[in-house]
């Protein structure tokens, strides 16, 4: 009878195990399902959203705990229904955000602050003296550079975030093939019904397969080109070879853990039915405002034995977009209040270094001067005609 | 993270001494053998803001030495230093379905049980009850993911993910990282089983057994972090071999 009653100890001791030690399991709200009816609830579904959805907590420096200790109670002192509150709400937004590196970080706001946005790096570029008005080239250089004549064209219906796309294709000396454009919506273009740019990218492509006797080189001018549509890399870049490429890797979350990551994964671009492999000089214009995909076209680029990078160093936004339940991160509405535009995943080039933030140096580095433009002409033009064989 | 390991330290003092205490019994027993058998792990943790995305268990192995002490006929000290997989896998479904990755964690660990017979004289139950303590070794990820860099080919078909973006396979170590993997487990441990005994020497024993993980997998490094929990549940069976006869309280 004893025996049978010490046999209770264990018992009781599993049932006590299994029932305690534990912490809670909170739940983690998406951030779009906050009501923000208050700012205390507008902080916790953009901070919580942050938290779980950016994808450069293992790089960036921003203390995220910090913000939290800070800013929690400064929101809490805020007023949602009043507009001056609302107002004064946007410089707290910016102090959080400003040590972003994620380059193509945005916050976007609802009425009645629609008109304001934050761009951390925008504001560190303008902070630092080294922005200037952004500028597309090929225009000018179509005018002063481009045999005559050359193939410009509009794609008016394929139409991005309000951007018309628009390029120049066309040859220098004869013997040098360009390109031109200021957006990326190049495949969109080609397969939709007749538009301009199709032309200019028929021209592009046929020149590329049937090269002229003499052919000497390729420029690609993405000056001022703020990126877009990421299947263009293989449709742009994959015209200029023959095999698979692999440029660099790419992870993104696997967790709301903010160390929580996939492995990297290789990012390749495949060529193009058809394509050959350039074996003359290819060379990318670039400047400080060649951005997200204009900044992958030229990083692939530099990864041919054959390729040149010309001008400025890039922007610094290199993390692939897709919605976030694509990838399980990045972009996300919080509290119908803000929109905050984050990358959904991390680039790592092929030479193990994560450009986000840093831009990517040009190989020649070539700086635009505006009074040295208007009197020496495209420069960094004349650069990349130097290094044509 | 110390005042976890201090409480830790503080439990397995106490078993200690207690087992030093049941050392100087004059009526005990040694045992020794070895153990293998078959558990399925759970990952408990919440994510049910992630779209189309759950955890699920994965089936794993554990090796074991046992190690028994009898202090009387009813009670025994045990532990048994053992190799226990833990294993669990993230899975997406709907559009996602393809999307997965199989975590295989291999974790060495010491539980220190009491260990309660009851039964008969060959044939006897039993039930264990204690702490473990475990030191997660090594980890390997398995499983396929949308390469948002590798654009699938132009097609017609639009119901998967991989109609837009190339699955990506991968079978690779986990790279631990300090800052937030806690790789020190501790929990409990409970078991119900049958041993029988087949001479005066050996003991064959079949047991299912409960690791209830208290220790988070992560280390609390960030603000409303989202705790995550082993719970493995196994069956094991082995041998016991008796060292050392001593007289029995029957």
């Amino acid at each position: 009878m004893k025996r049978k009653r010490l046999l209770i100890i264990p018992v009781v001791l599993v049932i006590f195990f299994i029932s305690s030690c534990r912490k809670d399991f909170k739940n983690v709200e998406k951030p779009e399902n906050y009501i923000g009816n208050s700012f205390g609830d507008v902080f916790d579904a953009f901070w919580n959203g942050m938290n779980n959805n950016y994808v450069f907590w293992s790089i960036d420096t921003t203390k995220w705990d910090n913000m939290y200790k800070i800013y929690k109670p400064v929101f809490a002192g805020l007023d949602i229904t009043k507009t001056a509150d609302v107002q004064k709400s946007v410089q707290y937004f910016r102090a959080m955000t400003d040590g972003l590196v994620d380059s193509h970080y945005n916050l976007s706001f609802a009425s009645p602050i629609a008109d304001s946005s934050i761009s951390p790096a925008y504001d560190r570029k303008l902070k630092a003296g080294i922005l200037r008005p952004a500028y597309v080239f090929y225009d000018y250089d179509a005018k002063y550079y481009l045999d005559s004549p050359y193939v410009h064209g509009q794609d008016a219906i394929n139409v991005s975030n309000g951007d018309t796309t628009e390029a120049i294709a066309g040859t220098i000396k004869g013997n040098i093939l360009y390109l031109g454009f200021n957006k990326f919506g190049l495949k969109n273009a080609y397969n939709a019904a007749d538009n301009g740019v199709k032309s200019v990218l028929q021209f592009f492509i046929n020149y590329l397969r049937n090269p002229p006797p003499g052919f000497k080189g390729v420029i690609i001018d993405v000056r001022g080109n703020g990126g877009g549509d990421i299947s263009d890399l293989n449709f742009l870049v994959g015209n200029l070879i023959s095999n698979k490429l692999t440029i660099g890797y790419t992870r993104y979350k696997s967790g709301d853990g903010r160390l929580d990551y996939t492995p990297w994964a290789p990012a390749i671009v495949t060529p193009q039915t058809g394509a050959k492999a350039v074996t003359v000089p290819m060379v990318v214009l670039t400047d400080i405002w060649t951005v997200s995909m204009a900044e992958l076209t030229a990083m692939a680029i530099h990864t041919l034995p054959n390729g040149h990078i010309v001008g400025e160093r890039t922007w610094g936004a290199n993390g692939p977009l897709t919605n976030n339940e694509i990838l399980n991160g990045g972009q996300f509405t919080a509290a119908n209040f803000l929109f905050a535009y984050t990358s959904s995943s991390m680039f790592k080039y092929i030479d193990g270094n994560i450009y986000e933030g840093k831009g990517f140096p040009p190989d020649y580095d070539v700086p635009f001067n505006l009074n040295a433009f208007r009197t020496t002409g495209d420069t960094q033009l004349a650069k990349a005609l130097s290094l044509m064989p | 993270m110390k005042t976890l390991i201090r409480n830790h330290f503080t439990i397995f003092a106490l078993v200690s001494c207690f087992n030093i205490f049941c050392c100087f019994s004059a009526h005990a027993q040694l045992s020794v053998g070895i153990e293998g058998g078959y558990n399925k792990n759970h990952l408990v943790t919440n994510n049910s803001n992630r779209a189309f995305t759950n955890y699920g268990p994965l089936s794993g192995f554990g090796v074991g030495i046992p190690i028994q002490y009898k202090v009387n006929d009813w009670f025994a000290i045990a532990t048994d230093p053992s190799f226990v997989q833990k294993n669990y896998n993230q899975q997406r479904s709907a559009f996602f379905v393809g999307v997965y990755q199989d975590n295989t964690n291999g974790y060495i660990q010491l539980p220190l049980m009491g260990h309660f017979m009851f039964g008969g004289s060959r044939l006897k139950g039993f039930l264990n009850a204690g702490l473990y303590g475990g030191y997660w070794l090594s980890g390997n990820v398995k499983g396929v993911m949308p390469n948002i860099l590798d654009i699938a080919p132009d097609g017609t078909a639009t119901g998967s993910i991989y109609n837009y973006q190339n699955p990506y396979s991968f079978n690779e170590k986990y790279t631990f990282n300090n800052e937030k993997d806690n790789r020190i487990e501790a929990g409990w441990v409970g078991g119900l089983g049958m041993g029988y005994d087949v001479g005066p020497r050996y003991q064959v024993f079949a047991e299912g057994r409960l690791l209830y993980a208290f220790t988070d997998q992560q280390k609390n490094y960030m603000t409303n972090q989202v705790p995550r929990y082993n719970t493995t549940y196994g069956i094991n069976a082995g041998i016991l071999v008796h060292l050392k006869n001593a007289s029995s309280n029957n």
